[in-house]
């Protein structure tokens, strides 16, 4: 026994736990977390790991968990018993029913004595646990003694639940940053508590004592923000240096140093503004003076200098230690690193040129004469050199010592030549120039442009020979040509010389580039070469088939890049070649009218005119611009050439017609109509004649030539549409009942009549069912639109018109039925989606519109209903751009420039909504739904475009 | 019953026991001391409790004094024995069907021996069921 080894004297601490007493109420398993398992449901629930119950009742329940439970041992596969199984007889039943009669006897027994002695036990147990409701029931049969002010003076409960963060928040000790939108919130409203406090203070104690004045905090941001521009701006003319001095390879890669001097120059001039690149490179040194950098200065020194010991003859390694020390505000040490540097490399422009630019200028010249003797024939060590100069002399004097050094730099040549201001002397030097580099172009176009006309021939005829693949040269000949008032010709001729021979001598430029070419000649004002150039060059390298469109894309590339002179001379080309092509005359016609004044734009038409007889729209620009400029008889003039070109056409005729009639030359209008319904007898012609005569109020006549042209055009639907028109004038002029009902009759009938003709016109279904409605039988205006749809698939105004005719009608819901069955017909139609838009609740329209615009991405409807619902959520500056968009979109929409013209007066600016009124004058709109109904008011002919969409935008809802 | 055996006398005492070992298994065996076949048992744990002491510690409770593990281990039968490691009781797949516990008296101490270690090198690799070597499901009928 004593040798095995008892687990409780191995380690008597571990074990100690033997010889303890449990804790009282301790529930086993529960200290350790036990969970315990189900193997078989039938031998007892299992997982009652550790039950929660109190301490005290856990003492009863090991004589509880004697009891057996009645379900304990019930067999889980046979659930109802060992009989369950039998059939039930006649002897059961009975058996059960004197079962039950003794269950009621013994029930009968003592019952009530067993009920009160229940019934006593419950109101014990009620008195001794009562229900709440009971307790708090005295409360609230007082509430109703409860008045409505002390009702409403109860304190809100408030919630509890963000308490503990919030403390937290104060205790952490955190700040976060206060938005600007708060701050000048917070700002305004002080501005207005400050004016009140004096007399309401005491009621509102909030904002007298205790919270922040938002205004101080904003004006000391404002205040630390100047001192930090101030700061900077100072401090940019040093922090030029500090950009590049972190990276030293830029400098090592870029050979020239004039990369940095514009941007010292930049900073160190007026403080007020602040360049772009001032303030990043300033922006750049604020920060290396922060505490965080200055470790990082070490490491660069410490770097630098490691660089400088392994690779002394590194000139980018000293400049970059020199710029480093600079920058760490080190100059004399700098000096010494970069004269150091100077030493080891003597051949680097570069190390030379830092080490003058850290040195005052009276050391740098010396430096600079230093670097001279090691590196004669560099060019930016003598222009720096002539840069430390003060004055012009010995500028002039260093710099013509730095030519005898470099005699062929162009720079130096050049700003040899700038030095002087003797023309005389730069004349001297030039020619000199051109003789030792006569390879340079700018030098030779400098001396031509320097020498009087005569001599500037010379001289660049000299300069052709010397160089003959400059184009150069041959531009600046021809503009000298046309200075000289050449005429056009002959700069043609030098041109094409010019062209020929550079093709022979190989330098060939291609169109595009002659294109650019005559661009830049046209900006420096000189149309003439321009012109030329274009003529000698524009065939060149197309094909004839695509001569037409590569020409026309010219001249709209040209026109947009405001090159008029140019695209004017491309076209002029254009048009000798194809001197038939109407199209190509408009164009022309087009440019000048935007950009020429009219007597150019009368010639080109003229010609057009007698190239292509035939092309009407020309004759009519041509005689639109004689009366545009006030010149009736030469627009007679035109009209009656172009009768002579093209003899039966109706747009000539009609032309003519109105020439007329705007002129109140009314017989003769009435003539010229006669006339041309005898010649060439059109439906518009027709039309035209019938409007004429209503508009002059002759609607008896009117009537007579509308019926006439009725029989002749059964099937155009517009002559349909003044009959009916002047009927209901009729209507509304003759008053008595009798005639109006019988007028209504006829124009039924001519409804009748116009539908039948022609079903295909949605206008007239609409016409039809307004009149109905108008009539008051809405029913049959419903069935008219009905028919109408049925006829015109996918007509999305007759859908529009139905749904309008119930929204008239107050039938909300039948109209948003029609519309979503409209929506499904036409998907795409801007109108309806609109529709839909406008009928929602104002909440759900922006997603209705998010909705429109994914369907219909650009139809200017809905751009026009979207524009308008940012317009009323006050978001002004997009309710223009859009207007502006779909006005671009359809300029041929009275109602969108009428919505703009709104739009601007009541929220924009009177120039703005002038301006609005100016395009809209020049885009000559025809359409638009009110647009269409005012303008063809009979009361509204002849008035001007601004006033007409003033009185539509008055009309718009 | 052994009285060489420590005997667990509260449900705290046996919660102290499995949590005072941290790396050799914990055997309890549930009983009452004395029940016959409970005292088979006995014997053999006794009997080996010596050479497993490396690895495992045993020690008896009688439920009849302390049921409180009655109802969470299902403790009906006469004798039962479970393993438990680090607070875990560790599975044993027996071939019975029931990989709980042992609970038929086991006479053969090799076997007995042969069923610790397989508990302990099992449990200790972090297995929380172990297969037994040997199969019980014919030596022992219900």
């Amino acid at each position: 026994m004593a040798t095995r080894a008892n687990p409780l004297k191995n380690n008597a601490s571990k074990f100690a736990f033997l010889t303890m007493h449990p804790p009282p109420g301790y529930v086993a398993g529960l200290g350790r977390g036990a969970s315990g398992f189900t193997t078989r449901s039938d031998i007892g629930p299992a997982r009652e790991a550790g039950s929660m119950e109190d301490p005290a009742s856990d003492l009863h329940s090991n004589a509880n968990s004697k009891e057996i439970e009645p379900e304990q041992f019930q067999d889980p596969e046979n659930e109802t018993g060992l009989f369950a199984g039998t059939v039930y007889d006649r002897d059961d039943e009975e058996a059960d029913k004197i079962y039950d009669m003794i269950d009621d006897k013994m029930d009968e027994r003592r019952r009530a004595k067993r009920e009160a002695a229940e019934k006593k036990s419950q109101e014990a147990h009620l008195a001794a646990n009562p229900k709440i409701q009971t307790q708090f029931s005295d409360l609230k049969r007082s509430l109703a003694h409860v008045s409505e002010e002390e009702w409403g003076a109860l304190p809100e409960a408030g919630s509890l639940t963000g308490k503990r963060r919030k403390n937290n928040t104060r205790n952490d000790g955190k700040s976060y940053v206060v938005p600007d939108s708060v701050l000048a919130g917070a700002r305004e409203k002080n501005e207005l508590s400050s004016s009140v406090d004096d007399d309401a203070g005491v009621a509102t104690p909030a904002s007298s004592g205790n919270t922040t004045d938002f205004r101080e905090i904003g004006q000391a941001r404002d205040k630390s923000l100047s001192l930090r521009l101030d700061q900077l701006s100072g401090a940019s003319g040093s922090g030029s240096a500090s950009t590049s001095a972190g990276t030293p390879s830029s400098t090592q890669s870029s050979n020239d140093s004039s990369t940095f001097t514009p941007s010292t120059s930049n900073a160190t001039g007026t403080s007020t503004s602040v360049d772009p690149k001032g303030y990043l490179s300033g922006l750049n040194s604020v920060q290396l003076k922060s505490d965080a950098e200055i470790g990082d200065i070490k490491k660069a020194r410490a770097l630098l200098e490691s660089v400088i010991k392994t690779n002394p003859k590194h000139a980018p390694g000293w400049i970059a230690a020199g710029r480093v020390e600079e920058v760490a505000g080190r100059q004399a040490v700098a000096r010494k690193v970069i004269a150091a540097g100077c030493d080891n490399c003597p051949k680097s422009e570069d190390v030379w040129l830092e080490a003058a630019r850290l040195n005052i200028p009276q050391d740098a010249k010396v430096i600079l004469a230093n670097a001279i003797s090691h590196l004669p024939q560099s060019v930016k060590i003598w222009l720096k050199a002539v840069d430390l100069e003060n004055d012009p002399k010995s500028k002039r004097r260093v710099l013509r010592k730095a030519i005898e050094y470099i005699p062929n730099s162009v720079r130096l040549w050049k700003e040899a030549v700038n030095m002087e201001d003797d023309p005389q002397d730069a004349l001297i030097l030039l020619a000199r120039a051109t003789e030792l580099i006569p390879s340079s172009v700018e030098l030779w176009l400098a001396l031509a442009r320097l020498e009087t006309p005569e001599n500037a021939k010379k001289i660049i005829n000299k300069a052709r020979k010397t160089i003959p693949t400059s184009h150069e040269i041959w531009i600046a000949a021809a503009r000298l040509q046309e200075q000289v008032g050449a005429s056009s010709n002959d700069i043609d001729k030098l041109v094409n010389n010019g062209v020929g021979s550079l093709r022979s001598s190989g330098a060939l430029l291609s169109r595009e580039q002659w294109l650019k070419e005559a661009e830049r000649v046209e900006q420096e004002g000189s149309p003439l070469t321009c012109a030329a150039i274009v003529k000698a060059t524009i065939h060149h390298e197309i094909e004839d088939e695509d001569k037409y469109a590569v020409w026309m894309d010219d001249a709209d590339s040209l026109e947009d890049r405001g090159s008029i002179e140019t695209a004017r001379a491309v076209i002029a080309f254009a048009l000798k070649v194809f001197p038939e092509r109407s199209k190509l005359w408009r164009r022309a016609a087009e440019l000048e009218k935007q950009h020429g004044n009219r007597n150019t734009l009368t010639d080109i038409l003229k010609t057009a005119t007698q190239n292509c007889p035939k092309a009407e729209v020309l004759w009519l620009m041509l005689a639109k611009e004689h009366w545009l400029g006030g010149d009736v008889d030469s627009a007679r003039q035109v009209l009656g050439d172009a009768f002579n070109a093209n003899p039966s056409s109706e747009a000539v005729w009609l032309a003519a017609v109105k020439l007329e009639a705007e002129n109140n030359e009314i017989k003769n209008a009435r003539m010229l109509l006669n006339k041309a319904r005898l010649q060439s007898s059109t439906e518009r012609i027709w039309m035209k004649s019938a409007v004429f005569e209503r508009q002059h109020g002759n609607s008896i006549e009117a009537l007579k030539c509308v019926n006439e042209a009725l029989t002749k055009f059964p099937t155009f639907d517009k002559l349909y549409m003044i009959k009916v028109g002047l009927l209901d004038g009729n209507v509304d002029g003759g008053g008595d009942d009798n005639g109006s009902r019988s007028n209504n009759k006829e124009i039924r009938d001519t409804f009748a009549a116009a539908l039948k003709k022609c079903p295909q016109s949605p206008t007239l279904w609409i016409l039809s069912s307004r009149f109905e409605e108008k009539m008051g039988v809405i029913i049959r205006s419903r069935a008219l639109l009905e028919k109408g749809r049925l006829i015109n698939k996918n007509c999305d105004i007759l859908w529009a018109e139905a749904i309008r005719v119930e929204e008239r009608a107050n039938a909300g819901n039948q109209a948003k039925g029609l519309l979503s069955k409209a929506l499904q017909e036409c998907q795409t139609s801007g109108l309806l989606w609109s529709i839909a838009i406008w009928m929602e609740p104002r909440p759900s329209r922006k997603t209705k519109s998010v909705d429109a615009l994914r369907k219909v991405t650009d139809d200017p409807t809905i751009i026009v209903t979207v524009a308008r619902m940012l317009w009323m959520e006050g978001k002004k500056d997009k309710a223009r751009s859009w207007l502006s968009k779909s006005c671009k979109a359809d300029p041929d929409n009275g109602d969108h420039w009428a919505w703009w013209y709104k739009f601007e007066l009541q929220d924009g600016t009177q120039e703005n909504a002038q301006n609005v009124l100016e395009s809209a004058k020049q885009a000559e709109p025809h359409h638009g739904e009110i647009w269409q109904s005012v303008i063809k008011d009979d009361a509204n002919i002849g008035k001007a475009y601004n006033v007409l969409i003033k009185q539509t935008a008055s009309k718009l809802s | 019953m052994s009285y060489f055996l420590p005997h667990l006398p509260s449900g705290w005492h046996v919660d102290q026991a499995i949590l005072s070992e941290d790396d050799r298994v914990v055997v309890i065996r549930f009983g009452k001391d004395s029940d016959p076949n409970c005292m088979v048992m006995d014997e053999t744990l006794y009997n080996i409790s010596e050479s497993v002491a490396n690895f495992a510690v045993v020690y008896l409770c009688d439920n009849t004094l302390v049921p409180d593990f009655n109802k969470m281990y299902e403790l009906y039968d006469d004798t039962t024995v479970m393993f438990f490691y680090r607070n875990k009781h560790i599975m044993i797949d027996l071939g019975t069907g029931n990989n709980n516990k042992i609970n038929w008296p086991m006479d053969n101490k090799q076997e007995m021996i042969d069923i610790i270690e397989t508990v302990y090198r099992g449990a200790s690799k972090g297995r929380g069921l172990v297969v037994s070597p040997k199969d019980y499901s014919t030596r022992y009928k219900y």
